[in-house]
C-alpha cells in the first residue's frame, strides 16, 4: 500500500524498501562481504526500519534474527561482535542489544550469566575521565559513552558512579555554538549532538543544560535551501542520515516545529531509489541500508500517523513500543 | 596476510585487532620497524580512505607504541596530518587528528624541558609557539577559505589558551601575531575586522557569523571591554558592529532581486539589539518592537525556521540564547 496523501510528487515506497532490507541478506556480492564489520549494525539498521514501517516479524522472521545475533557472541571478551567470531565491541554489542529487544522486550535469549558478562565488559571501558572506549584499544569518541549508556539502561545496570562521569565528560565536549563535538575541543558535529543529548537523556540530565536555546537553534541551522535536507556541520552538504541525527535531538527538546517539516519529508522522498527501493544520502546516490534506516526513522519523527508506522523513540532509535517495556533510570535528587 | 585484507577493506575492525596482537608479540629495534612500516601503509589507505575511523585508531595506536619505545617523531605526524587537511581542509578526523599530534607535541616539549630542570616560564614559552603557530595555520586557512568552520573552530580554541599561556611565556618570536595579542581588545578589534572582510565576501556564509558571535559574547573579551581601560566600552563595540551589520543589511538589500533584507544581517541585528539592552539594564524585557519587527521580517524571509521565530515572538524562546 503506498501512502497518498504525500505533500510532494514523490511517494513513500514502502514495498520496494522492504524488498531491499530483506534482500540485503541475499545479495552475497563482495560490497556485501566487504561489510561484514557492519553486519551487526547493518541488521540493525534492517531491523528498525521494518520495525518502524510495521512490518517486521512479517519479513524477518525472529527466530533466524536472534539466532545470527547469538552467534555473534564473543566469549573471550564477553560482548558481542559484528559477524560471528568477530571481537566484541561496543557498537556491535547496543545493535545486539537493540535487535533483540525489539523482537521480544524480555531478550529470552540472554540468560543471566551473559548479561553480567555484557555488564562487565561495558564497565570496563569506561576511563577515569568519565569517558567510553569502544573496545580495549583504545579508541575514545562521545559515540562511544552513548552506546555505552543505552546498552546499560537496557540491561537495567546504569548506576550514578557510571552516569555522573560519564556526563561530566559528555560536558566537556560542548562548544560555544552550544554543541557538542567528538571528545572536549572537536568541532560541533550533529551525529555527536545526537550521542551526547540522548546521554543526557537516558542518565535523566538534561536540565545541565539550563537553556537548549542555543543548540536547538544550531541544530535548525542544519536546514538548508534549496534541497531543505539537514546537514552535519556549517557549510556543507545535506545528507539524509542527519534528517535523524538532527530531528531526534529536537524532539527530545519539544522544538521539531523549529524546521520545516515538510520541506524536509520531500527531501528524504527524493533520495528514494525508485526502482530498487532504498533510501540514499542525497537524490541519485546509491542507496545503503544506514541511510534507508535513518531517512525511515526520521519520516517516523515527522509524522508517523500518516505514514501508519510505529513511532520511534527519539531517545533510543527504536519504536516506542518497544523502549516503554523497560524502565527507565530516573535520577533521585 | 592482514596487510592483504586491510588494504582491500580497512574497516574491518577485528583485523586491526589482530594486527595489533601479532605486532605485539615483537620487540626493539624489529617492533619498531614494524610499526613504521605500518605507518607507512596507514598513509596510503588514510589517502584513500580518510573517513574511517579504524585507520585513524590504529595510526595513534602505533604512534603510542613508539612512544613507549622512544622513538615516535611527532614533527611527521605533524607533517602528515597538515598533508592530508591540503587535500580536503574540512576533514573532521584530519582536524580532529591535527589537535591530537599537536597536544603530542606539547607534552613531549614540556616533559623534555622539565626533566632538563627549565623554569616554567620557559616551558610556557615553548607551548606558547606551538599555539601561535596553529593560529597562524587557522589564519592561512581562513584567507584560502572563509567557509572553513573547523578552522574558526580551532580558532576559538586556540586565543584564550594562547592568552594563558602569555602570562608566563615570552612570544617574542612572533612579533607579528604578539602584536595582536596585546590584550583581548587588540585582538577583538583584529577579528573584528576579519568578519567584516568574510561577511562582505559572503553574507550567508553561517560560518563566519557563527564566529562573530563567539567574539561578541567570548567572556574574555567582553571583560576586558568593560575594565575602562580601552579607547572603547563593550557597548561602543556593540553600538559600532550594529552600524556595520545594518550597513551591511542595506547593501545586500539594495543589491537584492527583490529589494529583500538579507537573513543572517537580521539575526545579527536582533542578537546584537539584545546584547545592548542587557548591557544597559534598561529592559529586561528584550522583546522590543525593533526585535518584533526583525523577528516578524524573518518568519517571511527564513520561512524554514519559522517556529522558532514565533516561539520567540510569543515569549517562548530566549531571544538571546547562553
Amino acid at each position: 500500500m503506498e501512502v497518498s496523501d504525500q505533500p510532494s510528487e514523490h511517494q513513500f515506497l514502502k514495498q520496494k524498501h522492504i524488498q531491499y532490507v530483506i534482500e540485503q541478506d541475499s545479495h552475497k556480492s563482495y560490497e556485501y562481504w566487504l561489510s561484514e564489520h557492519l553486519r551487526m549494525n547493518g541488521l540493525y539498521w534492517g531491523v528498525t526500519a521494518l520495525a518502524t514501517m510495521d512490518v517486521l516479524e512479517a519479513n524477518l522472521p525472529r527466530g533466524k534474527v536472534e539466532e545470527y545475533v547469538m552467534s555473534c557472541w564473543d566469549s573471550a571478551s564477553g560482548a558481542f561482535g559484528a559477524f560471528p567470531k568477530h571481537d566484541g565491541h561496543i557498537l556491535s554489542t547496543l545493535s545486539a542489544l537493540q535487535i533483540l529487544l525489539i523482537y521480544d522486550v524480555a531478550m529470552p535469549t540472554l540468560d543471566s550469566e551473559k548479561r553480567s558478562q555484557l555488564t562487565q565488559f561495558i564497565v570496563g571501558l569506561q576511563q577515569d575521565d568519565g569517558s567510553f572506549q569502544g573496545d580495549r584499544f583504545g579508541e575514545i569518541d562521545t559515540r562511544f559513552s552513548y552506546t555505552a549508556l543505552s546498552s546499560l539502561s537496557i540491561l537495567g545496570e546504569l548506576t550514578p558512579e557510571i552516569a555522573d562521569p560519564a556526563i561530566a565528560f559528555i560536558m566537556q565536549c560542548q562548544n560555544f555554538d552550544g554543541s557538542f563535538g567528538l571528545v572536549p575541543g572537536s568541532e560541533s558535529h550533529a551525529a555527536q549532538v545526537f550521542t551526547c543529548i540522548g546521554s543526557l537523556a537516558i542518565c535523566d540530565l538534561l536540565h545541565l543544560l539550563k537553556d537548549d536555546t542555543k543548540l536547538s537553534n544550531w541544530l535548525s541551522e542544519r536546514q538548508v535551501l534549496p534541497s531543505g535536507g539537514f546537514n552535519g556541520r556549517p557549510e556543507k552538504l545535506p545528507d539524509v542520515c542527519y534528517s535523524w541525527w538532527v530531528l531526534s535531538s529536537l524532539a527530545i527538546f519539544g522544538k521539531k516545529h523549529w524546521v520545516d517539516l515538510p520541506m524536509l519529508e520531500k527531501f528524504i522522498l527524493a533520495c528514494q531509489d525508485g526502482s530498487d527501493g532504498g533510501i540514499s544520502d542525497r537524490p541519485d546516490n546509491q542507496t545503503d541500508i544506514y541511510h534507508t534506516c535513518f531517512g525511515i526513522a526520521g519520516l517516523s519523527l515527522i509524522d508517523h500517523r500518516r505514514y501508519g508506522f510505529k513511532e520511534i523513540d527519539p531517545v533510543y532509535c527504536m519504536p516506542s513500543e518497544t523502549t516503554q517495556h523497560f524502565t527507565k533510570w530516573k535520577r533521585v535528587s | 596476510m592482514t596487510t592483504q585484507l586491510l588494504m582491500k577493506n580497512p574497516e574491518f575492525y577485528t583485523i586491526w585487532n589482530y594486527r595489533r596482537e601479532v605486532l605485539l608479540h615483537n620487540q626493539g629495534d624489529r617492533y619498531q620497524q614494524l610499526l613504521e612500516d605500518d605507518l607507512k601503509l596507514l598513509m596510503g589507505l588514510l589517502k584513500r580512505y580518510p573517513k574511517c575511523y579504524w585507520i585513524w585508531h590504529h595510526r595513534k595506536w602505533c604512534l603510542l607504541e613508539l612512544v613507549k619505545l622512544e622513538k615516535v617523531s611527532w614533527a611527521y605526524e605533524f607533517a602528515v596530518v597538515s598533508k592530508l587537511l591540503e587535500m580536503d581542509t574540512r576533514n573532521y578526523h584530519g582536524w580532529q587528528y591535527r589537535r591530537y599530534v599537536v597536544g603530542n607535541i606539547e607534552n613531549e616539549q614540556s616533559s623534555k624541558l622539565e626533566s632538563s630542570g627549565a623554569p616554567k616560564s620557559e616551558v610556557d614559552t615553548a607551548l606558547l609557539e606551538i599555539n601561535i603557530k596553529e593560529f597562524e595555520y587557522t589564519t592561512a586557512q581562513i584567507n584560502k577559505n572563509i567557509s572553513n568552520f573547523s578552522a574558526w573552530h580551532n580558532r576559538s580554541n586556540l586565543i584564550p589558551k594562547i592568552f594563558k599561556l602569555l602570562r608566563t611565556g615570552d612570544g617574542s618570536k612572533y612579533p607579528q601575531t604578539l602584536e595582536l595579542f596585546q590584550r583581548p581588545y587588540t585582538l577583538l578589534m583584529h577579528e573584528l575586522k576579519l568578519v567584516k572582510t568574510g561577511t562582505y565576501v559572503d553574507t550567508n556564509d553561517s560560518s563566519v557569523w557563527l564566529y562573530f558571535y563567539w567574539l561578541l559574547t567570548e567572556k574574555l573579551f567582553v571583560e576586558d571591554l568593560r575594565s575602562g581601560e580601552n579607547e572603547m566600552s563593550y557597548l561602543d563595540v556593540l553600538d559600532e558592529q550594529l552600524l556595520m551589520v545594518e550597513e551591511l543589511n542595506m547593501v545586500e538589500t539594495f543589491e537584492s532581486d527583490n529589494q529583500t533584507e538579507n537573513c543572517w544581517c537580521l539575526k545579527t541585528i536582533i542578537l546584537i539589539k539584545g546584547l545592548i539592552q542587557k548591557e544597559k539594564e534598561e529592559n529586561d524585557n528584550l522583546l522590543t518592537d525593533d526585535i518584533k519587527e526583525c523577528l516578524k521580517k524573518l518568519i517571511e524571509l527564513d520561512p524554514l525556521r519559522k517556529g522558532k521565530y514565533l516561539d520567540q515572538l510569543a515569549g517562548k524562546a530566549a531571544i538571546i540564547p547562553v
